[in-house]
């Protein structure tokens, strides 16, 4: 009968073996309930304990060194402890050999010191102060992480963003009046008039012996003047070293040498140069090179990507108007085409130029417009009477050369500028030149008719014109160049669909970046070092020279002062003498005794 | 469509400014004090005269007394770039009333008050549309994964918006988005970092409960010179389940399950571990410099907007 009972082990088995029913709720993320888990999930590991003196002993003794080490402590008055803010300067002068072996190891090398004067209550944050300003370290007492902070900083051939640094350590020390903010640089930073001193107290620590630098510049090239295959590099080279240099500038295009001059450079002295060169691609980079040895080699080389000027495609839609017609003809980069309409269809054309027509399609290329106006630019757009030109932007592009006195402008629409557009032109009671970027295309409008006004009269008008065809094609009239400063950030339009892109940096190791679906520009960040970079997306290439150029970054005579603001000042400083406890490594070797004394008595039993 | 501030909260937010520490840099003029020099009533520093200086800077009361001439500088005002990071992913169409709600409800309070301060201010949500499978299409707004029409141009309109004028737009605009899809929270961050021209006043507001962790974006926003304020928004329910029982609970932005036995003797360690999330991301904030709030969505708008901020000194 007892047997009967055994038909219940299976009813128990498929207890175990039945699934949990559990409900379905949908929330906003697992995230917490993760880590909720995983706090709460706990093993326990079932072991039976002899019983052993020796053991008790033991655990006894352990117990009292790990109480040791973990400090205890006992509620009062105490002062808490100092805040230290380290500043690591990452800049590109860092880089200079005249410290063991470069300032900015010497650098780590000090604040790796200071660390080790760090007492028990102090905290300390490490800050990383290159192109742009890093917290390595948030506030810490633990030396292991501080250490790990500074050892993972390294240099770049950024420009010193100082400034950013200290505003941020004035942030971080707001709350402890007793906080130090230790600079470790050789003050060669051209923003610290930026930066007003208000108490901080800041402590310089100087990097770096002399100054013994000569750099290039600036670097740039333009169209020559006379033959447009031709191109002219201009190089800017500047001793900053307190003695005459000799040295050899050589020129290159895509690596070959195109010419080697031999300079003599004053001390504290700069000089131009300027080469002319015959380039056959449409697009090449001219290197300039120093052959020296001096304390910052990065400086020595400088490049530039230079591209030949090519024809615009302009294509003018409009009833008649012999005036823009003609403007736009006398142009001699400009191609031009006219068409009484715009045609549906693939536009072959850079720039569309409209007179007074509204096309049903609208061309997603830049445009020119003369009282065109896309629906949705401006709301209730009225011609009306207006007097005259009452204010304009000299410093616009657009503007460059154009004298707009004197213009008498019968009628115009009066609209409100959108938020797109930047005014250019302006009368009394409406915006007569707009420009701006509408969908990722550049837009010029004019809000009158030229036949309306006197301005085709004037000399400003075919000025204007030429000036307005340059800015649309984003400078293609003129040949372009491109010369870009470390840190900045690589900017490409591509066409929508792209997946991915890749950069090949200057030490030919490249990078493959995801992009959004969707995304039609590409931006890169990661340009800490000086050199070519070269993405390619797709069937698109491009490079970017990306140089140093900055005087103040090449100057790298270390500052014995540091001027911040308008008067402060902050000179150089020792370190200061502190007690270093030693009470961890009493406490270590007491953990090494306790065992030797297991080892001993196993031994011994053995 | 219901208005997301009342006229009483709108007129007292009027009597806000925005406290930036640092000076505006932007290239456009505004009320903000510069390091340029430009035109406005506020003197800045002497220069000699040079050949071609305007003449009418010269200061004729110092020629009087030394025989010299001196050009009169003065600081050039520019405005307060503002940028707005709004999470609009699936998570933030939770909680009862919804996160996104109240996270829209502190956008306009912060667009308004820049707004009427003269600055520039721009939205960025994210994920953007580019993340979210959608098609144009008239009509109502859909909470689902597409977004209206209406909620597109909104977005479009949400960009860059400048002038007391636009605020009415502004509010408007915000009233139409809807949350959904699947953000990055670091990448958004970073690129929205990128693309800013200035760095300026930078707030996010998101629940911070992203797989990705936020360390990375809010470093690539402070790294960039932004001044920023983190408010983090948890729904009620996240703060305090009711739901008790075998679960099995799905993400609504991963899709992942995670199976929970949870009963209200397990409360107090569940608000142990959000205790800990919470306060890991006060001190990565407080560790950068960025001020931090945390908000539950049904906690007084007021509260955090009249007292909170103020006291931090993110308006005053």
């Amino acid at each position: 009968m007892a047997f009967v009972f055994a038909a219940t082990i299976p009813v128990v088995v498929v207890f175990y073996l039945l699934k949990r029913r559990r409900t379905t709720r949908i929330v906003p993320s697992t995230l917490l309930w993760q880590r909720f888990l995983a706090e709460t999930q706990a093993s326990s590991p079932f072991q039976r304990l002899r019983h052993n003196w020796l053991l008790v002993l033991q655990v006894l003794l352990l117990l009292l060194a790990v109480m040791a080490l973990a400090r205890p402590y006992f509620g009062g008055e105490l002062s808490s402890g100092r805040l230290q803010v380290v500043i690591l300067d990452a800049s590109a002068s860092m880089r200079a050999t005249d410290g063991k072996p470069t300032r900015f190891e010497s650098a780590k090398v000090e604040a790796l010191k200071l660390v080790a004067g760090l007492r028990d209550r102090d905290q300390m944050v490490v800050v990383q102060a290159g192109g742009f300003t890093e917290v390595r370290q948030s506030p810490t007492s633990l030396k292991s992480a501080l250490r790990r902070a500074i050892e993972a900083c390294s240099p770049s051939d950024a420009p010193t963003r100082l400034a950013d640094a200290l505003k941020l350590a004035e942030t971080l020390t707001k709350d402890a009046p007793a906080a130090e903010i230790h600079l470790l640089s050789d003050g060669a930073a051209a923003d610290l008039g930026e930066f007003d001193n208000k108490g901080l107290r800041i402590i310089y620590h100087r990097m770096g012996e002399r100054g013994n630098n000569a750099a290039i510049v600036s670097m740039d090239v333009r169209g020559h003047p006379d033959d447009p295959t031709k191109r002219m590099v201009f190089a800017t080279v500047a001793n900053f070293s307190s003695n005459a240099v000799q040295t050899v500038l050589e020129l290159r295009l895509e690596g070959t040498v195109l010419e080697a001059r031999s300079l003599s450079l004053e001390a504290r002295g700069s000089s131009p140069q300027v080469f002319t060169a015959q380039q056959g691609a449409l697009e090449a980079i001219f290197t300039a090179r120093l052959d020296l040895a001096d304390d910052l080699l990065v400086d020595n080389e400088a490049s530039v990507v230079s591209q030949l000027p090519r024809p615009v495609r302009a294509l003018l839609v409009t009833p008649g108007n012999g005036f823009l017609e003609k403007a736009l003809r006398s142009n001699p980069h400009v191609r031009l085409e006219v068409a009484p309409s715009l045609g549906v269809g693939k536009l072959d054309a850079d720039v569309v130029v409209l007179d007074g027509v509204a096309p049903t399609v609208w061309p997603e290329v830049s445009m020119l417009a003369f009282r065109s106006a896309r629906p949705g630019w401006f709301t209730n757009a009225i011609e009306a009477e207006v007097g005259g030109i009452v204010d304009w932007k000299p410093t616009h592009p657009l503007l460059r050369s154009v004298g707009l006195e004197n213009i008498q402008i019968a009628k115009a629409l009066v609209v409100k500028a959108p938020s797109w557009a930047l005014n250019v032109v302006d009368a009394a009671q409406t915006p007569l030149v707009l420009a701006g970027e509408f969908q990722r295309h550049k837009v010029i409008w004019v809000g009158f008719d030229v036949y309306q006004s006197t301005w085709p009269l004037r000399v400003s008008f075919p000025i204007f014109i030429a000036n307005a065809l340059e800015w649309l094609s984003s400078g293609a009239a003129g040949g372009a160049s491109t010369t870009m400063r470390t840190g900045d950030p690589l900017r490409l339009a591509v066409l929508e669909g792209l997946s991915a892109f890749e950069v090949t940096l200057p030490d030919q190791s490249k990078r493959s970046i995801k992009l959004e679906p969707g995304s039609r520009d590409i931006l890169f960040g990661d340009t800490g070092r000086a050199g070519v970079y070269k993405v390619q997306a797709g069937a698109l290439s491009a490079r970017f020279a990306l140089n140093i150029s900055d005087p103040a970054e090449s100057d790298i005579w270390p500052r014995d002062e540091l001027r911040l603001g308008k008067h402060a000042g902050v000179g150089t400083t020792t370190l200061k003498r502190a007690d270093l406890e030693a009470w961890r490594w009493i406490a270590a070797m007491g953990l090494g005794v306790l065992l030797w004394e297991w080892w001993y008595y196993h031994r011994r039993s053995v | 469509m219901k208005a997301l501030l009342t006229p009483d909260l709108l007129r007292r937010l009027e009597q806000f400014q925005l406290l930036a520490k640092r000076r505006a840099k932007s290239s456009l003029r505004g009320e903000r004090r510069s390091q340029s020099r430009g035109q406005s009533v506020e003197f800045a520093d002497y220069r000699n005269y040079v050949a071609g200086d305007d003449l009418r800077y010269v200061d004729w009361n110092l020629y009087g007394r030394l025989d010299r001439f001196f050009l009169k500088l003065y600081e050039e005002e520019r405005e307060l770039p503002v940028t707005v990071f709004l999470d609009a992913s699936e998570s933030m169409g939770f909680g009862e009333p919804q996160k996104f709600d109240f996270a829209r409800q502190v956008t306009a309070a912060i667009g308004y008050v820049a707004l009427c301060g003269f600055d520039r201010v721009s939205v960025c949500l994210f994920p953007g549309l580019a993340g979210r499978p959608f098609s144009l299409k008239t009509g109502e707004s859909s909470g689902g994964q597409e977004p209206s029409r209406e909620s597109i141009l909104a977005r479009g309109a949400l960009r860059s918006v400048r002038g007391r004028k636009s605020s009415m737009r502004f509010l408007e605009n915000l009233a139409r988005l809807a949350p959904g899809g699947k953000a990055d929270f670091n990448e958004s961050l970073k690129r929205g970092a990128l693309e800013a021209p200035h760095a300026g006043v930078a707030v996010v507001l998101s629940d911070f409960l992203d797989v990705g962790g936020y360390e990375s974006g809010l470093k690539a926003l402070v790294s960039r010179g932004f001044q920023v304020s983190a408010v983090q928004i948890l729904a009620p329910e996240e703060l305090n389940p009711q739901a008790y029982g075998d679960l099995r609970l799905v993400d609504s932005e991963t899709g992942l399950a995670q199976e929970v036995t949870f009963g209200r003797h397990r409360m107090e360690a569940y608000s142990r571990v959000v205790r800990q999330y919470v306060q890991r991301l006060r001190e990565y904030c407080s560790g950068r410099g960025i001020h931090f709030f945390q908000c539950s969505s049904d906690c007084a708008l007021e509260d955090l907007l009249l007292s909170q901020l103020r006291e931090a000194e993110v308006w005053g």
